[in-house]
């Protein structure tokens, strides 16, 4: 026999690498740990997907919405009469302003040249006329805002009562009550002819308002000495002040004259009203205004206050535990610093109102602390309690990323420092420091990114008040009460109107807080990314 | 200017590492060492990492202006030794001398009243793996003169050329000083270190596996650099690579777990050691 034959009569061994399949649905157990984990990230994409989309929906309708409701304010005249109120307004602020000025003298009389109350107010009585005639002369601006008022609150009455019959009717036609529908009578508010009234009012305004100039130049002339010496300055400024004020008149005639209820608000109004807008104002009976600016400066300036506690507090607790401290101190400092994170930010709220706010308003009333700007608090709740509070959430986030960053920094780079003859604190401030600042960086971008998210804290603490403080006076503007946008959307959102423009207007508030959100995290990341040091 | 000397900067500032003033280290008459004289004297050492004995017994006399090479295989010990001759130890939490001294030109580096910056400062240290600073070449070369608070701009001119130039650098980064150090070969980057380290000016120049992360051409400059530094340092230095002690060093000490097995002139331990273990590590048998 050939070999060939003999070698292929044996048995040959089997090759089999074939995979035992265990399957279900036509799945292997690998593929099925697959799609589940597979799955779950998928899922986490999806809702994230889902989220955005929403907020983004319910959010977009806004700016629709705010020119409607910008065009109403045009049409009906509101705006038209605006013009004279803030005429008027600006008037009311020059009588404030004498006010101030009675207020100081007073004060001065009393207490430098030693006279009573009753002599000082005997001694103004001059003074005390002229205002009553200065606070007079605007008397009959005031009733023809009035008056008008009246009038364009009228207007807008009668169109949104027609716009909610509209609305009636297209909800029966919908739902098939076709009988019912038309019996609800719709009559198109004619504006032109509604607004006829207020403009038949220019020329009367017109004449008033040259009365007016001729009677505030004659009161210029009549302010009364200054009462003391040292308000000298003060009643020149107002004299300038009064007369930039008459000033001003042939600029509002003007504008009231190119003033045209048909000219039709652009889009882009409707956006800047919302980003650049300084009121938030709702549910008025005047005119709604939806603009973000007081409450994003309350965010803000919450937020500097955090972070001028948390960065030196966290930034110094990161290096100490983790350059200096012993084993024993980082085991216990650490989960310290960690442990505060623990509690429910409702709990440092409560915290906030009935502790620290009442120890720093009455650590405001010691009297060697009067030179602090601020001092004494007004406010209890206010945005310097709400930032103390919100900074305390941040150091854990700032200590914790900061350690982290400084964890990174090579072991060796500390050596050849110390081999050079370096002591620790020029190692820890020429070296280590220096080597994970990026890292430390964007650790205070993410403790930024917590505070400005953080809602019940401010909420109970930041004495939501709506408007922008009072910069004038420098540094006491952080301890005036402020509100701010994760506030406005949790207060808020409970009572309005589903669909309605102040429900939009809170999306789109939260849209605003995304995008912020998101730009932190990203410069985070990108200052992590450029400036991380390759280890080498 | 040549290196400083112990003695010869004893104004009682901050310059001394001791405030007791040394005393001159006795010849000890053996006829190797007599050529040289002593600079270090390592006597009865002990060390411990926490309840671990790392070195047992080390007596061990460096000569001065010569290389002295510490070898065998890893975890015998060698690198502890290096570093407890600039206190690098001190770093490492529970670590301790339990036994014996360490003299340089006779002073105690572990008595209390030694400054660790000052020492530090003469027992220079270039490590393993080349660690430039993240910054600037000129700023790695500056930055121990600018902790001593020197700020002169001609002075450190003056210093970062003269220390790029010992270390064989001038040539390749005269252009580009203010480049970042970590954009240098890993060669470069190990020669950028012990500019750094000669900058200060050190006595001692401690060399722990300078070229273990290079290569060979790397590595025959940085020997070569070697060869040039003993002129004015002293120089300690860790390898694991035997060749390289053979051609670098003039002293050679063998280290098995912990222990001092055998230092003689390298020649001897290479040509015809006593130590029959030394015999075997050395023609390659373990190790």
């Amino acid at each position: 026999m050939p070999p060939e034959t003999n070698s292929a009569a044996l048995p040959s061994p089997t090759f089999n690498i074939v995979k035992r399949r265990l399957s279900f649905f036509g799945l292997t157990l690998d593929e099925c740990i697959q799609v589940f984990f597979g799955g779950n990230a998928f899922v986490a994409v999806v809702i994230l997907g889902l989220i955005t989309y929403f907020l983004f929906r319910e959010g977009a309708e806004f700016f629709g919405q705010n020119r409607q409701n910008l065009t109403v304010y045009r049409q009906a005249g509101l705006e038209y009469v605006d013009f004279m109120r803030r005429q008027e307004q600006a008037h009311t602020a020059l009588t404030r302003d004498l006010f101030e000025l009675r207020m100081r003298a007073v004060s001065d009389m009393t207490t430098r040249q030693g006279l009573t109350l009753a002599e000082a107010n005997q001694r103004l009585a001059s003074f005390d006329d002229y205002a009553g005639r200065f606070d007079d002369a605007i008397g009959p601006l005031r009733g023809m805002v009035a008056d008008l008022t009246e009038v364009a609150t009228a207007i807008k009455t009668k169109f949104n009562i027609n716009q909610d019959k509209l609305e009636e009717r297209e909800q029966l036609q919908s739902a098939g009550r076709t009988v019912e529908a038309n019996a609800v009578k719709v009559e198109p508010v004619d504006f032109a002819s509604e607004i006829a009234p207020i403009l038949a009012t220019r020329d009367a305004y017109l004449e008033n308002n040259r009365v007016l100039a001729a009677e505030f130049a004659k009161l210029v002339e009549q302010v009364p000495a200054a009462p003391t010496p040292k308000l000298q300055g003060a009643v020149e400024r107002f004299k300038v002040k009064v007369k930039a004020y008459v000033a001003t008149f042939p600029s509002i005639e003007a504008e009231m004259a190119a003033w045209d209820f048909r000219k039709s608000v652009p889009l882009w109004k409707a956006f800047s009203a919302f980003i650049f807008g300084r009121q938030w104002l709702t549910a008025s009976f005047w005119q709604d205004w939806y603009g973000v600016v007081p409450l994003f400066v309350g965010s803000l300036m919450v937020s500097m206050v955090a972070l001028f506690l948390a960065i030196p507090l966290g930034v110094g607790a990161a290096v100490y535990v983790n350059q200096i401290a012993s084993l024993r101190e980082q085991r216990f400092i650490k989960p310290c610093i960690e442990f505060i994170s623990a509690f429910p930010s409702v709990v440092l709220g409560f915290f906030g109102i009935a502790v620290l706010g009442e120890a720093l308003r009455a650590l405001s009333q010691v009297t060697w602390l009067q030179w602090l700007p601020g001092f004494p608090i007004a406010e209890r709740l206010n945005a310097l309690t709400a930032g103390c509070l919100l900074g305390l959430i941040a150091i854990p986030t700032i200590f914790t990323l900061a350690e982290d960053a400084l964890q990174n920094v090579p072991r060796a780079f500390k050596e050849a420092s110390y081999a050079l003859g370096a002591t620790r604190l020029q190692t820890i401030t020429k070296i280590v420091v220096p080597a994970g600042l990026s890292g430390i960086i964007s650790a205070i971008l993410l403790g930024l990114g917590r505070v400005i998210g953080e809602t019940m804290v401010v909420l109970l603490c930041a004495g939501n008040r709506i408007a922008i403080p009072d910069f004038t006076e420098g540094l006491s503007a952080f301890v005036q009460p402020v509100h701010t946008m994760t506030g406005i959307v949790a207060q808020e959102m409970g009572e309005v109107v589903r669909g309605g423009i102040h429900y939009r207007a809170l999306f789109v508030v939260g849209i605003f807080l995304f995008f912020l959100s998101l730009g932190i995290n990203f410069l985070a990341q990108k200052i992590v990314r450029r400036y991380r040091i390759s280890i080498g | 200017m040549s290196a400083p000397t112990f003695s010869a900067s004893m104004d009682p500032s901050t310059k001394s590492i001791r405030t007791t003033s040394p005393s001159p280290t006795a010849p000890e008459g053996k006829p190797s060492a007599a050529v040289a004289p002593t600079l270090i004297d390592i006597e009865n050492l002990d060390f411990h990492y926490g309840a671990t004995k790392a070195l047992h017994g080390i007596t061990l006399k460096v000569p001065d202006r010569q290389v002295t090479a510490f070898i065998g295989p890893s975890g015998c010990g060698k690198s502890t030794l290096l570093r407890c001759l600039n206190r690098m130890n001190d770093l490492i939490d529970g670590t301790r001398i339990g036994a014996g001294s360490i003299k340089i030109r006779g002073v105690d580096i572990y008595q209390r009243d030694v400054d660790v910056i000052e020492l530090r400062k003469r027992v220079g240290m270039v490590f393993q793996k080349s660690n430039p600073f993240p910054k600037s070449i000129y700023e790695n070369i500056t930055y121990g003169l600018r902790l001593q608070g020197i700020k002169d701009k001609g002075r450190l001119d003056e210093v970062v050329e003269k220390s790029l130039r010992g270390a064989a650098l001038w040539d390749e980064v005269k252009d580009r000083l203010h480049a970042s150090g970590l954009g240098l070969s890993g060669g470069q980057q190990q020669r950028l270190c012990i500019a750094r380290t000669i900058a200060v000016e050190p006595e001692i120049i401690l060399m722990d596996e300078p070229c273990s992360a290079l290569d060979p051409i790397a590595t025959a400059k940085v020997e070569e650099l070697i060869h040039e530094l003993k002129l004015k340092y002293t120089i300690v230095i860790v390898t694991h690579n035997m060749q390289q002690a053979a051609r670098c060093s003039d002293k050679t000490a063998f280290f098995y777990l912990g222990k001092l097995v055998e230092f003689a002139p390298t020649r001897t331990i290479f040509m015809n050691p006593e130590n029959p273990q030394t015999e075997a590590y050395v023609s390659g048998r373990f190790g």
